[in-house]
């Protein structure tokens, strides 16, 4: 795994090859040399044998003329000395050739000189014995002594000649032995070369190899990536361009032109082409924006708008950014999103605001209608019927006091539709606040503002131990005073009404409109009653706005208090569900998030 | 101090003149022995304030909604006048928004009595609101007796 990791890894292969080649080149220098010394070595051999050659002429020559002295001696034919005799020019020419030959080595030049001037003196031992021959007074005792002394003397410079010659033959032999360890050096220097070459050239093929195998899979990635890039900008309405700062070239994407209503490469990509489809308004803040960013190097973030030449008008957001490419030449890449149909969407959605806030308004002002200017000719009514009860109780026909209690009742229930109306509205209005709500603070305080008619109902109100939730206050408190009062008002004649409000765990299987409903993510608030019930199947109905299942004038009610609890269930994001039996009771149950 | 025996001079101010009678008619009925001035609307009782020459009111019943000045802005007019320190201003209005009632709380009103509906439950309130121990009730002042429920 690590080495195959090495071996991806083309730094360190760089570095390999770069070592390889040092030591080739290395290998190689010695091999050079090598070869070089092989070189010297074999023309030192030469160079030694050519100088035995030429000495061993030297002798064979001056052997000719002794023999042929011999022969006029015994003969006194003159042809033994006619032709070619004692000649130096041949022996010079040889002693010229052995001097050249033996040019580097001192010792040898010195040798010879010496054999110089013993050929000198031989040649002078043969003109003397060839007087001494032809000399009329003829001593055979001096010319045998002559004989003698030339014998001795060719005998001594051939010794001498040959030791000479032995020498460069020692000389030879020593060359011979290095030469071959030499040999031997260079045949395994050039085998380690080759060897090495080879082994260099399989590595680096088959790196090679594999690289390029890489680069074409990271080719075709790249090809896929920019067919992807091509493709994700057409659907996402996305073009891109950048500009090289050094060269002053732009490159404008296929989409690019696209956005400009144009095919790709429609013109050339350049800065002034682009004047035409920008916007009379925007032009001169982007190309501005746009130059000076070029020298500052910060960021842009534009938005105008494209006029294509059909007239359309795009709106474009243009984002740019500075980085360096892999010479380190400044470039600005960026990015135009076509945001039209955002940005129509976003004026389309400040409209609705607006509108919606008027609506609000006006909300508000029937709000305020209902509650206080509404409210005000209600009271005066309800202020004269009491009047004219106290004041003319005698006076007034039975029939009378019947219509005036009916007008009573009206007006009463006039006004509590007035009030339920008021606090739908503020059920739907924008201003909630979340705060940390104690539903056992909220439910005493309820109890209280109650107090009259439970005391009048003679009811029992039980309160377990319930959460803090998180909620509009008002709001709470309006959803305990109408489940209680709903409770208090569809109670049974014969028996005290028993309310208990209580929490409990959630089952498991606890839905609402098909939605599980988790023990942790919600508190289950229980509000039961010994009222009149109602049948299952209404359940729904009771929740809708101005839906009364009781119709009976012992029950007074709006059709508003049970809406109004489902409204302000919904604003804290909780459900509100329904149980009852027809004659044994109704169990309301209230789920709270216990986080929002 | 006043005491519940001396004749206390009670003012109200309110646009509504069938209002202002039913207050008057409930103050006939008691039979208390206090004097009543009645004034059309808020600018008419800043009117009379102003002089310095009146017997300074104990009680002030302060209706909200009237034209040229509201009962708001007299509010905070009165409380602004340190001559009328002592002065109890009870809001008497018909709304009963959550609203109304916290401003005219923190701008210093003693009590705030929503208008009842029947003519022998206003003059329940006007009784209990005229007998009321003021120094009690003000020292111990907070959100939930300031609204008064008969």
């Amino acid at each position: 795994m690590k080495l195959k990791k090495l071996y991806k890894n083309t730094q360190i292969f760089k570095i390999a090859l770069g070592i390889a080649i040092v030591v080739v080149g290395y290998i190689a220098s010695v091999f050079y040399t090598q070869m070089r010394g092989l070189d010297s070595s074999v023309d030192l051999i030469t160079n030694s044998t050519e100088t035995q050659l030429e000495l061993e002429k030297i002798l064979s020559t001056i052997s000719m003329y002794e023999s042929n002295l011999r022969g006029y001696i015994i003969t006194k034919d003159e042809s033994y000395i006619k032709n070619r005799f004692l000649r130096r020019g041949e022996i010079d020419q040889n002693i010229l050739k052995i001097k050249e030959l033996v040019a580097s080595n001192p010792n040898r030049v010195k040798d010879i000189e010496r054999l110089n001037k013993l050929i000198d003196h031989r040649f002078d031992l043969f003109r003397e014995t060839l007087l001494l021959s032809k000399s009329k007074y003829f001593d055979s005792v001096i010319f045998n002594k002559k004989l003698q002394e030339s014998n001795s003397f060719t005998e001594s410079m051939k010794t001498f000649v040959y030791k000479t010659i032995n020498a460069e033959g020692d000389k030879i032999k020593v060359h011979n032995v290095n030469h071959q360890f030499e040999l031997e050096d260079s045949i395994i220097s050039a085998f380690l070369l080759v060897i090495l070459t080879l082994l260099i050239l399989l590595l680096s093929f088959n790196k090679t190899n594999v690289d390029v195998v890489e680069l074409k899979k990271a080719n075709d990635e790249m090809k896929f990536l920019n067919l992807s890039f091509t493709n994700a900008e057409k659907i996402a309405g996305f073009g891109h361009w950048k500009i090289n700062i050094e060269t002053g070239l732009y490159t404008f994407s296929d989409n690019f032109y696209r956005l400009l209503g144009e095919e790709p490469n429609a013109f050339e990509p350049k800065l002034e082409n682009l004047n035409k489809y920008i916007h009379r308004d925007d032009l001169e803040n982007v190309i501005q924006s746009h130059k000076d960013s070029l020298i500052s190097y910060e960021p842009t973030s534009l938005t105008f708008r494209f006029v294509l030449t059909n007239g359309e008008i795009k709106y474009i957001k243009s984002v740019g950014s500075f980085t360096q490419n892999s010479k380190g030449e400044m470039i600005k890449t960026g990015v135009n999103h076509d945001i039209t149909e955002q940005y129509v969407k976003t004026l389309k959605l400040e409209e609705s605001n607006t509108e919606l806030k008027s609506i609000n308004e006006e909300l508000e002002s029937f709000n305020n209608i209902v509650s206080h200017d509404l409210q005000e000719p209600l009271h005066k009514i309800q202020m004269f019927i009491s009047r004219i009860g106290d004041n003319d109780k005698e006076t007034i026909s039975e029939q009378g006091k019947t219509y005036l209690s009916k007008i009573g009742i009206s007006a009463n229930k006039m006004q509590a539709l007035l009030i339920d109306l008021v606090n739908y509205s503020r059920t739907i209005k924008g201003d909630k606040v979340f705060e940390e709500v104690n539903l056992n603070d909220i439910v005493n305080v309820v109890i209280d503002d109650l107090s009259s008619s439970i005391d009048d109902k003679k009811a029992v109100i039980e309160v377990g131990s319930l959460p803090t939730i998180k909620g509009i206050s008002f709001q709470i408190d309006q959803l305990f005073v109408n489940l209680i009062t709903n409770s208090l008002k569809y109670s049974k004649d014969t028996i005290a009404p028993q309310i208990n409000i209580y929490i409990e765990d959630i089952g498991i299987d606890e839905f609402y409109n098909d939605k599980l409903i988790l023990d942790s993510d919600y508190h289950k608030i229980v509000i039961r009653d010994n009222g009149i019930g109602f049948k299952q199947e209404y359940a729904d109905k009771i929740f809708m706005l101005f839906q009364r299942l009781e119709t009976s004038p012992k029950y007074s009610g709006t059709g508003l208090g049970l809406a109004i609890c489902k409204k302000i269930v919904d604003n804290h994001h909780g459900y509100i569900t329904v149980q009852s039996e027809p004659n044994i009771g109704t169990t309301f149950y209230v789920f709270m998030p216990k986080e929002i | 101090m006043i005491s519940h025996n001396d004749s206390m001079h009670i003012l109200i101010a309110d646009d509504d003149e069938d209002d202002r009678t039913f207050f008057s008619e409930a103050m006939m009925e008691l039979k208390m022995n206090n004097k009543l001035t009645l004034f059309n609307d808020g600018k008419d009782l800043m009117d009379y304030l102003a002089n310095p020459d009146i017997i300074m009111p104990h009680i002030l019943f302060l209706d909200l909604n009237m034209p040229y000045m509201s009962g708001f802005e007299c509010l905070k007019g009165i409380r602004a006048d340190v001559r009328f320190k002592d002065v109890s201003i009870a809001i008497y209005s018909t709304s009963s928004s959550e609203k109304d009632i916290e401003e005219t709380f923190v701008e210093g009103a003693n009590i705030y009595i929503k208008k009842p509906n029947d003519f022998t439950k206003l003059k329940k309130v006007i009784k209990e609101v005229v007998n009321i121990n003021w120094q009690f009730h003000s020292s111990g002042l907070n959100k939930e007796t300031f609204f008064f429920s008969i």
